[in-house]
């Protein structure tokens, strides 16, 4: 895969580019779920998840990647959940943070 | 003897065109079974249980038994349909048998008997037989009736909603309301033309005979017939695309669970057993709370149902259920609602694909030594008065104890499963079975109703014993092991969906809450207990949506005028503590506070 | 003869509206539930931004009630409230010709956060058991040993809809601010950490204190929710939050864990507001006409607020809101009576 990706990576710039992102499917996402807007980024859900304790998985990243059109890597990322639906008890704006996973994985192609 | 007439063909190809399909439509479900059920079959098809089934058919498919348990006029209802029209079609032929003999005649003749004594001259005056045929038709129509007034007043009926139907059903309802009396219509005309004639055919055709004028009669007599025909032709014709199908898939259904199949995580063949046996009654539209609480009126199982039978589930469907089991739990034809609900929601790509748990491996979280393993759950550790309950209990009565999960655990793999991911949860269920056998526990104490129903129901662990932790507690209480003060304290006690409907655990919580004070029942209660709306299994509504759930149940809780309110799940703790005005403790901190040293 | 006014409620708020209104030539009349006037101010150690003590701003609000012989009324509650009058819980009525409404707020109870294990763990305090604890014995662990490691949090009960608190508290952050300053005065080695979610600094010297508190005292400030807290067998606390600016899950174990507790409606507002026809904002304070020129006006002609009884204020915006109470129930007797 790095082979495939070599001439790409190195040419992708740091910056999270705004202007050339597609935000379609973004906007897609939050206007099915707009409380997705809503995240302060308290991190409640990342320190309170069981998938990160184990492993490098951090859903407030990836949702906010996502909000900026950034979505290379979120799938895979995003499958690592173990949807146990903690993140959903602690979230002080009280996102349905399971269903927002779900919904991210369906846009982001998996069916 | 002649046994046609032109009327008859639309009956006669309808009648065909209906049991060529049903019996491919069982056929095809036959062929598609998995080996499995299969085998389950030819195992229990010489047992007693066929002798159990064919007496199970008779109460349930014509007598409607269930249906009468939870509201007497629907049952009534369906009753008067199913056993009614069936007594027509038997003692129909009873009363052609007693007139020709038993002879071979085809089926129209039974059917259309009277038509067919005028053609063929047959002294058919027998007053008994024809008033018991009335009666029957009587019985019938009242059926018929009662079917119209719930489509106009459903509330009437003790239903607060009524089922919306599909285009196949409205085609197939309309023609069947229209049997009964087109067959009353066309055998009174025949009563007010030739005589004869029951109690209701007899005295309304004769009452005809005196308003309409002969010609009048002689002209509208053979399209009377005609329209009775057309119209069971057409319902025939639509039975097997519409919900009556239900009345010949209840009987295989019926047979195909006594030989112990089940519907599972996975779509199968037999699921189409289950999903066309849904006559659409909507008894389960009531006990729904996203109906009763939020007026949500698409996702009820009877509408899921219904997508799913014509392939038209939306996921929002599929999605939008707390699988809290109310529905299934008055369902008529205990239709498996939540497991199949689970399996279509297996729609997308249920790929455990390479690396996506790998990052399980090698993780070892747990401490301590004992033969009883404890574990308390992802949404415990939330709630850190529970566990700490729980291990002030252990300590009481000395059990060493083995904690899973007490710095963190792997998810039991069930929150996976209910949102269809059936194979990414079976990673979960190998890592869990394989710490539990590595520390060679001999009994799992779980705190959450969630992960006990999955070490229940979708872990082998054989040679260990799962317990909730009321279980444990009773057992400790009642083998003497753990001694708890009785005090003046009122409890009134929550069932959690998975731990109450799920697992039938109904009575360990209220044997250890009498143990320690007095239980005042809320008014739903047991197999009947409301939802705290937190359920793991809705990814649809919001969290003002779970609130407003959590508030009415709350509220039932609180009418006990009790002290405190008490649950054994960490999430409806959650989800009642946020609404409750007073203290709401899980049942292990109510023990904690009362151990007798 | 002079117009009288009911206050409802002798906390900071209730003793300026009487003192203005006494200086009006009103007759102000306070109805207290509690033994003493002070409210919650009563107890609190030092004032934010300036260390001000408390205790020099309750004492001459006091004195000066006291000196212009205000009529008091102690241990009594107010159930039901009109513009002509209100009536206790004894059932007496005080009539009056308008009504100021100074009940201000309630403490979140920290024990609804049960991640946090207030009341379970030893060394889980709230940022009010600290001020008390400043003003008493001084601040030790349970076991009477100094912390090395505090650990302060704020949003308790504020901003979180699983309380139903959606609101801001707006004086926890400040407050956080302030004890992180007194905590490292008195434990000059310790590690001191204020975990927030956003740090809202809108007074004056606030933002400056702030800055103090990061260069001078050198706390630390995480920007992260914490969201569980459990305790080790030697009755440490082990927090876990994300460090939301490095991205990565945190975990630490600390001495002491401070709650910076917000402040919520009163549970008897809904009743009160119910039977007198007033209206209530959606997070159970009483609403005002608006935030302009009705910002100490009811719905209700004749009943007035003052100070936190409308949403969560400073002391100082409660002291300056009482002199505008009392200068708009003087404009609204003149009105009235004195055509």
């Amino acid at each position: 895969m790095a082979i495939l990706n070599f001439g790409y990576a190195i040419s992708r710039p740091r910056a999270i580019d705004v202007d050339n992102n597609d935000l379609r499917k973004s906007n897609d996402i939050i206007a099915e779920m707009p409380e997705l807007q809503a995240c302060i980024g308290c991190g409640s859900c990342t320190a309170s998840c069981t998938a990160a304790a184990i492993t490098d998985f951090n859903f407030r990243k990836l949702h906010t990647a996502v909000r900026r059109g950034e979505y290379k890597g979120v799938y895979d990322e995003l499958s690592k959940c173990m949807l146990c639906g903690k993140c959903r008890l602690v979230c002080p704006r009280g996102i349905n943070t399971r269903g927002l996973v779900m919904l991210i994985k369906r846009k982001l192609g998996d069916f | 003897m002649t046994f046609f007439a032109p009327f008859t063909i639309p009956f006669i190809a309808g009648a065909l065109f209906m049991f060529a399909a049903i019996f491919l439509k069982w056929l095809w479900w036959t062929v598609k079974l998995p080996k499995v059920d299969r085998r389950l079959i030819l195992h229990n098809f010489f047992t007693r249980n066929t002798l159990v089934a064919v007496w199970e058919v008779v109460r349930e498919s014509l007598l409607h038994i269930r249906i009468f348990r939870v509201n007497p006029l629907l049952g009534y209802m369906h009753m008067s349909l199913a056993f009614g029209w069936f007594l027509l079609i038997v003692v129909g032929w009873i009363e052609t048998s007693v007139y020709l003999g038993w002879e071979m005649i085809p089926i129209q003749g039974h059917i259309f008997f009277k038509y067919f004594t005028q053609v063929n001259n047959i002294d058919a005056h027998s007053a008994l037989l024809e008033n018991l045929m009335d009666g029957l038709l009587l019985l019938v129509l009242s059926g018929v009736a009662l079917a119209w007034f719930k489509r106009m007043a459903s509330r009437a009926m003790g239903m607060r909603r009524a089922t919306k139907h599909a285009l196949y059903d409205r085609i197939a309802l309309s023609a069947l309301w229209f049997v009964f009396p087109a067959r009353l219509v066309a055998e009174s005309l025949t009563a007010a033309i030739y005589g004869g004639g029951g109690f209701l055919t007899g005295s309304l055709g004769s009452w005809l005979g005196g308003v309409v004028p002969t010609e009048m009669l002689a002209l509208i007599y053979e399209p009377s017939w005609w329209f009775y025909s057309s119209v069971l032709g057409l319902f025939f014709v639509a039975l097997p695309f519409s919900r009556y199908m239900h009345i010949f898939t209840e009987i295989p259904l019926i047979f195909l669970r006594r030989w112990q199949l089940r519907p599972t995580l996975e779509r199968k063949s037999y699921d189409n057993f289950e999903v066309e046996a849904c006559s659409r009654c909507g008894i389960c539209i009531d006990p729904c709370q996203l109906q009763a609480d939020l007026g949500i009126h698409d996702t009820q199982s009877v509408y899921y149902l219904r997508d799913r039978r014509y392939n038209m589930l939306s996921l929002k469907v599929a999605n939008n259920c707390l699988m809290c089991g109310r529905c299934e739990a008055v369902c008529p034809v205990g239709i498996n609602l939540t497991t199949l609900r689970i399996n279509s929601r297996a729609m997308r790509r249920n790929i455990p694909h390479e690396g996506r748990y790998g990052y399980l491996t090698n993780i070892d979280r747990s401490s301590g030594v004992g033969k009883v393993g404890y574990f308390a759950g992802c949404m415990t550790s939330l709630l850190p008065a529970v566990q700490r309950s729980m291990m002030q209990i252990f300590n009481a009565v000395g059990e060493d104890v083995w904690y899973a999960d007490k710095d963190g655990g792997v998810c039991c793999g069930r929150p996976l499963m209910l949102s269809g991911e059936t194979d990414a949860a079976r990673k979960m269920v190998a890592y869990n079975t394989d710490l539990f056998r590595r520390y060679e526990i001999t009994t799992l104490v779980t705190s959450c109703p969630i992960c006990l129903r999955s070490f229940r129901d979708n872990y082998r662990l054989d040679g260990i014993e799962v317990l909730h932790h009321s279980e444990y507690i009773e057992r400790l209480i009642t083998e003497g092991r753990l001694r708890v003060a009785a005090g003046a304290e009122v409890y009134s006690y929550h069932d959690p969906c998975e731990l109450g409907r799920g697992l039938k655990i109904y009575d360990s919580p209220r044997r250890v809450i009498e143990a320690v004070g007095t239980l005042r029942e809320a008014e739903h209660n047991r197999r009947d207990a409301l939802c705290c709306g937190g359920s793991l299994a809705n990814t649809v509504i919001d969290d003002g949506k779970q609130q407003r759930i959590a508030r009415r149940m709350t509220a039932e809780l609180e009418a006990t005028g009790c002290d405190t309110i008490v649950t054994s799940c960490p999430l409806c703790q959650k989800s009642i503590a946020r609404t409750a005005t007073r203290p709401t403790l899980d049942i292990a901190e109510v023990i904690a506070q009362r151990i007798v040293s | 003869m002079a117009y009288r006014v009911v206050i409802v409620g002798g906390g900071a708020a209730g003793m300026q509206t009487a003192l203005e209104l006494k200086s009006r030539g009103i007759e102000p009349v306070i109805v207290e539930r509690d033994i003493e006037l002070g409210g919650k101010v009563r107890g609190w150690h030092k004032l934010f931004p300036t260390f001000v003590p408390a205790s020099d701003v309750l004492f001459p609000l006091a004195q000066r009630v006291k000196a212009a012989r205000v009529r008091c009324f102690y241990g009594q509650e107010v159930t039901d409230i009109a513009s002509d009058g209100v009536t206790l819980r004894s059932g007496e009525r005080i009539p009056a010709d308008a009504v100021v409404m100074a009940t201000g707020f309630t403490l979140f109870d920290a024990h609804r956060k049960q991640e946090y294990g207030y009341g379970l763990y030893d060394n889980v305090i709230t940022s009010v058991d600290l001020e008390r604890m400043m003003n008493g014995g001084g601040v030790t662990l349970a076991d009477g040993t100094k912390p090395q490691r505090i650990a302060i949090l704020h949003c308790v009960g504020s901003r979180d809809e699983k309380v139903g608190q959606r609101h801001c508290s707006k004086v926890c952050c400040i407050t956080g601010v302030k004890q992180a300053i007194e905590l490292r005065e008195m434990f000059p080695d310790a590690d001191i950490f204020n975990f927030y979610m956003d740090i809202r600094m809108f007074g004056p010297g606030y933002e400056e204190l702030y800055r103090e508190a990061q260069e001078k005292y050198n706390i630390h400030f995480v920007r992260g929710r914490i969201s569980e807290a459990a305790e080790t067998i030697d009755k440490r606390i082990q927090i876990k939050a994300e460090d939301t600016l490095t991205g990565r899950p945190l975990r630490m174990t600390i001495d002491m864990l401070v709650l910076l507790v917000g402040m919520s409606a009163n549970y008897e507002n809904e009743g009160i507001a119910q039977r007198a026809g007033l209206e209530l904002a959606p997070n159970g304070y009483f609403k005002t006409v608006d935030n302009f020129l009705g910002a100490v006006s009811s719905n209700r002609r004749g009943i007035f607020y003052a100070g936190a009884v409308t949403g969560a204020k400073s002391l100082a915006d409660t002291l300056a809101e009482a002199s505008l109470t009392a200068s708009a129930v003087d404009d609204y007797l003149k009105e009235v009576f004195n055509k």
